[in-house]
């Protein structure tokens, strides 16, 4: 239980969110053609957005719904072994467990979700709905993935999958190619790009559940997103990717898989709903059960 | 006179003198059933050991009462939840009439239960059944509407399952010569094939009912959501416990005897996988909170069916876990419900809504236990999921993981919606009036909220007589390896140490909830929620804002292929068949007396034609 | 001293973050709205001074008052202003909101927005070509930069005079009445 290891696991995963949120705007701009804002612009967002004024409050609640969306984000980044085989970033002192991430991944949007509903938006209830829906959609992928990878290598622990991979030699991307397919496909989701930005749509919806959020509110839901971003793209490097050894490893690896959702969600229009959570349940879940199948055969 | 003769003289005792106090004073009333409720829960916790046997003879049949450690696990749940019912049934009650009738099936229910967990003879058994679901059945008419349609569907369900219990009962005594349930166990390895099958089919459509498995549900929803609610949390909490503890008894200790047990098992925990995600699916839909908890609770009620039936010991641990923890927070959340309905008159989520700032407490309490039903960490339901999802994946029902988990995930939205159509959203003028509900209610929903927050850290404290339970079932000891005070393991090897990760979140919710708070406690002031960001225009205070309904709208639309056929449906077109069958027969009897000549005369004729073949 | 000095830094820091993200709410007034998405697409590209779009008040910095304002938006934009959070700015955009510009002798809309609104930046034209709105923008970011672009504070503090002006047109007043 290293308080400092901890702590500095947040700042790296803080800092990389971020830069990664800059890069994905400005790579959106030059697939727009056009030069886009600074790779550090998140930064400049960020702080903009902590130095603002609120003259007013709209209850308990609202206050705690930010503090559950970090209470999720960075338990998720502490389950996560961030370096494997380095005392650089200890986490927590259990083999971290898939299940216990599961959960506590569906912690924060529900307490986001409960804090936008104290302010009595109807916007930001719309938008909870509709988040909670596509949650439910991509969860099936998601885990029928992760139950394949559990039953082909006997564990349920992150670490025992990493240490799967470092004893046989490949990475379970290609070991498991229809688990890692339909992972990635719910991975889209998890991301929030197009085509399933639904949620926070600014202008379909007001922006959804934070649409009454400003200030000091967006400033954590922005660290909360970047530090989330940061954790599941380690998740997945660490699932099926072999982990990382140092650092610079892991940003081109995270990087790597980052691109896909960002480059995907460039090129298409937005899902509805209820097309959003019905394609989750077809072709991924296809892949899911293929991954499944294989796990069982092989 | 042995102490469990006098547990069940109190209640029984207490039960009429309650009854009959209510025509003297109110106060008295009370006080008697608190003390009929209490003072044989002390009197069972204080006095009563483990393995004593007291015998009554009743006309000639031994019925033998005792205590095992499974038994007195459930009895922990019985009275635990239903003393924490009764203090809340004193403040629910108030101003409420027919208050006799009320405690007299309250405390009626709860002897019917301890007397089933003291049972250790199948008479006994029997009766204390019957006298719990008349009992429920009476609680369930309390409102005189819809009686035919509740309460009557509910009696000839739970009828069905104790009459085929009966058939069982009388079938086994006829092949083993005794009631006891120890030589029924004993025997059963010496019974015909077809009987193993069939008797514990019997017992599990008794309990099944009870225990709301599918196809026997379809009485749940509405009479748990048209008995008054402090007795539903009883009913839903203890109630249905007791099909559960019934279940396990002739699954673990008979069916695991015969090689075809594992089809058995297989087809009760399918059963009970789809059980909980149609429930979940119906829970989504409901517009009243009363329906939406019903259904939820047929849903958990699920996973707790699949947790014991997989068989294995976390399997058995998670069922029994889940089952202690959907009693505290399903009991809580009733609970919730009612204090809503007695402050603010009405349940329905496009009726009331925005009491958070009225009613902070039990805005607490709900919050507690929506967080320990959906199973987020750290609250106890956590704990019960994580094991179950291990039993199923270490015991190779993968499919059944993944439907689970579905349920599971759904389960976020009617919880969503359970906490945002009562307390969040906006608040209307109309319930301006509304106060928090009085302290009596208040103090059982804190206390088992604050439970659900220790169990979730220490689970052990559960796990241990968990645990004793099931070594007295035959099972292995599973302490030290499977579960320590605060840690869980699972059977490859991983585990989850809790106190680390509770001290993990409580430090990072407390840090960034003072980040977003602290300097604007002085600086800003509240406003109101109708001073939001729409679009420029001012609403005025009249204008309505809520969005209730329609509220889980596109992922209704997404899922309504599933929800098309109601099993509902089926039943009453089965009743309606035989209504119409039954009009065709009693048409038989016309009235005319020369019909009835000529049927004397069919019948003298057919007798004499056939006069070889019938005699 | 020391108080001093460490204030002027955080002032420092403070203005560099809020000139370079500079969110603009998405509400266009009048008709000069209709030079905003050439601004903010790939042509003319606003996003390379921070600029981007804000969906409600609450998380927007400006307001920019595109064109003519008639009695009926002002209202609405009154509101708007007092739901963003502090600091603030208000940009005028076109000629309109200088001195009424086109219409300048019409019924409907007002003359001197000053005069309703704490303005910092005026941007004139009828309407200005992206270039000129890229230039207010660095205009904003200048004044920023001094710390001279303090409308929020000029409004709170003469609140009554506001008040005062705008009440004189909008007939039908059913704000709240709050003070910060």
């Amino acid at each position: 239980m290293d308080i400092l290891g901890a702590v500095v696991t947040f700042l790296v995963a803080f800092v990389v969110g971020m830069t990664y949120g800059g890069l994905s705007r400005k790579i959106t701009a030059r697939v727009q053609n056009r030069k886009g804002p600074p790779w550090y612009q998140n930064f400049i967002d960020a702080f903009k957005l902590g130095f603002k004024k609120s003259a007013i409050h709209h209850g308990v609640m609202h206050h705690l719904g930010g503090a559950f969306l970090m209470v999720s984000s960075v338990m998720t980044l502490m389950i996560v072994p961030v370096l494997s085989h380095n005392n650089w970033f200890p986490n927590l002192n259990f083999q971290g467990d898939l299940i216990f991430l599961l959960y506590i991944m569906t912690f924060g949007p529900l307490g986001m979700a409960l804090g936008a509903g104290q302010t009595g938006n109807p916007n930001s209830a719309i938008g909870v709905t509709r988040g909670l829906s596509q949650m439910v959609g991509f969860e099936i992928p998601w885990v029928l993935a992760l139950v394949a990878l559990m039953i082909q290598y006997h564990t349920t622990s992150i670490t025992g999958l990493m240490a799967a991979q470092a004893h046989s030699g490949t990475w379970l991307m290609f070991s498991s190619p229809f688990a890692f397919i339909a992972a990635v496909m719910a991975m889209l989701g998890m991301f929030r790009y197009s085509p399933f930005d639904i949620v926070g749509a600014p202008t379909e919806l007001a922006s959804g559940p934070v649409s009454e959020n400003g200030g000091k509110y967006l400033f954590v839901m922005m660290s909360s997103g970047s530090v989330f971003t940061f954790a599941k793209l380690t998740l997945y490097v660490d699932l099926f990717m072999g982990g990382a050894d140092n650092l610079l490893i892991l940003l081109v690896k995270t990087f790597a898989l980052y691109l896909i959702p960002m480059l995907y969600g460039m090129t298409t229009p937005r899902y509805r709903t209820e097309q959003a959570v019905r394609w989750f349940w077809g072709w991924p879940s296809f892949f899911g059960l293929l991954a499944i199948l294989q796990a069982v055969i092989f | 006179m042995e102490m469990i003769h006098i547990i069940f003289l109190i209640f029984l005792g207490g039960a009429v003198l309650t009854y009959f106090a209510g025509k003297v004073s109110k106060v008295l009333q009370d006080i008697f059933f608190l003390l009929s409720v209490l003072v044989p829960a002390y009197l069972f916790f204080a006095n009563v050991g483990i393995g004593k046997e007291v015998t009554l003879t009743l006309g000639g049949i031994p019925l033998v009462w005792g205590v095992n450690h499974f038994s007195w696990l459930f009895s922990l749940i019985v009275l635990g939840l239903g003393s924490m019912a009764a203090i809340y049934a004193i403040g629910y009650m108030k101003g409420k009439e027919r208050k006799g009738y009320f405690y007299f099936n309250f405390i009626l229910s709860i002897m019917a239960m301890m007397g089933i967990l003291l049972s250790l003879d199948l008479v006994s058994f029997f009766i204390f059944w019957e006298i719990m679901t008349w009992s429920s059945y009476l609680m369930t008419v309390y409102n005189g509407h819809e009686t035919q349609r509740i309460g009557i569907k509910y009696f000839v369900f739970s009828a069905i399952g104790a009459y085929a219990m009966l058939m069982a009962i009388v079938i086994v005594h006829h092949v083993a010569g005794s009631f006891m349930i120890g030589s029924m166990i004993n025997f059963y390895p010496n019974m015909s094939l077809s009987l193993q099958i069939w008797i514990p089919i019997l017992f599990l459509m008794a309990f099944g009912v009870k225990a709301a498995l599918m196809p026997l549900h379809v009485w749940a929803p509405d009479a748990y959501s048209n008995s008054p609610m402090a007795y539903t949390s009883v009913f839903s909490g203890a109630l249905s416990k007791m099909g559960i503890y019934g279940m396990v008894i002739v699954l673990v200790t008979m069916i695991n005897q015969i090689p075809q047990g594992f089809w058995f098992r297989e087809v009760i925990a399918w059963l009970g996988g789809i059980t909980a995600v149609l429930g979940t699916l119906w829970a989504i839909k409901q517009d009243d909170a009363k329906k939406l908890l019903a259904y939820s609770s047929v849903a958990q009620l699920g996973y707790i069916i699949v947790g014991i039936a997989i068989g294995t010991e976390l399997g058995m641990l998670a069922g029994l876990f889940l089952a202690v923890m959907h009693a505290l927070f399903k009991g809580t959340l009733f609970m919730v419900t009612g204090a809503v309905e007695k402050q603010t008159g009405t349940t329905n989520f496009t009726e009331v809504t925005g009491l958070i700032r009225k009613m902070p407490w039990t805005f607490f309490a709900a919050l507690f236990s929506i967080i320990a039903l959906a199973g987020i960490p750290p609250l106890g339901g956590f704990v019960g999921k994580w094991m179950l999802y291990e039993a199923l994946i270490t015991s190779n029902h993968y499919l059944l993981v993944i439907v689970i988990f579905f349920s599971s995930t759904a389960a976020f939205l009617y919880c969503y919606k359970f906490l945002f159509g009562f307390f969040l959203g906006q608040e209307e003028k109309e319930w301006a009036h509304v106060k928090e509900a009085p302290v009596v209610m208040l103090v059982p929903m804190i206390i088992m909220s604050v439970l659900m927050f220790v169990l979730g850290t220490f689970p052990g404290l559960i796990l241990k007589p968990i645990n004793s339970g099931l070594v007295d079932l035959g099972y292995i000891d599973t302490f030290k390896h499977l579960w320590n005070t605060s840690i869980i393991f699972n059977a490859w090897g991983d585990h989850v140490v809790l106190q680390p990760i509770l001290y993990y979140i409580i430090a990072i919710f407390v840090f960034f909830a003072l980040f977003l708070t602290w300097k604007g406690h002085k600086t800003t002031r509240y406003v109101t929620t109708k001073d939001i960001s729409s679009s420029g225009e001012v609403p005025a205070e009249d204008e309505n804002l809520t969005f209730s309904v329609g509220f889980m709208q596109p992922f209704l639309r997404a899922v309504a292929p599933a929800m098309r056929r109601q099993i509902d449906k089926y039943y009453t077109g089965i009743a309606d068949g035989l209504e119409s069958l039954f009009e065709f027969m009693r048409r038989i009897y016309t009235g005319n007396g020369q019909t009835y000549a000529v049927y004397v005369i069919v019948f003298v004729v057919v007798v004499l034609l056939f006069k070889s073949v019938l005699f | 001293m020391n108080d001093k000095n460490s204030q002027k830094i955080v002032d420092i820091i403070q203005n560099w973050a809020r000139k370079h993200s500079i969110w603009v709410l998405a509400y266009g007034t009048g008709c000069g709205a209709i030079e905003i998405p050439p601004t903010m697409t790939s042509r003319y590209d606003a996003e390379r001074l921070g600029v981007r779009g804000a969906a409600t008040p609450r998380q927007a910095d400006v307001l920019l008052i595109t064109g003519y304002l008639t009695v009926k938006t002002m209202k609405r934009v009154i509101r708007v202003y007092e739901q963003m959070q502090d600091p603030k700015y208000v940009i005028g955009f076109g000629s309109c909101t200088i001195n009424g510009g086109m219409y300048y002798d019409s019924y409907n809309t007002i003359k001197v927005l000053d005069k309703y609104l704490p303005v910092d930046v005026y941007i004139n034209g009828c309407m200005p070509r992206p270039e000129a709105v890229l230039s207010g923008f660095a205009q904003l970011q200048k004044r920023i930069a001094e710390g001279r672009a303090n409308g929020a504070q000029q409004y709170k503090d003469n609140l009554e005079w506001y008040r005062a002006n705008q009440k004189k047109i909008i007939p039908n007043w059913i704000m709240p009445d709050y003070n910060w």
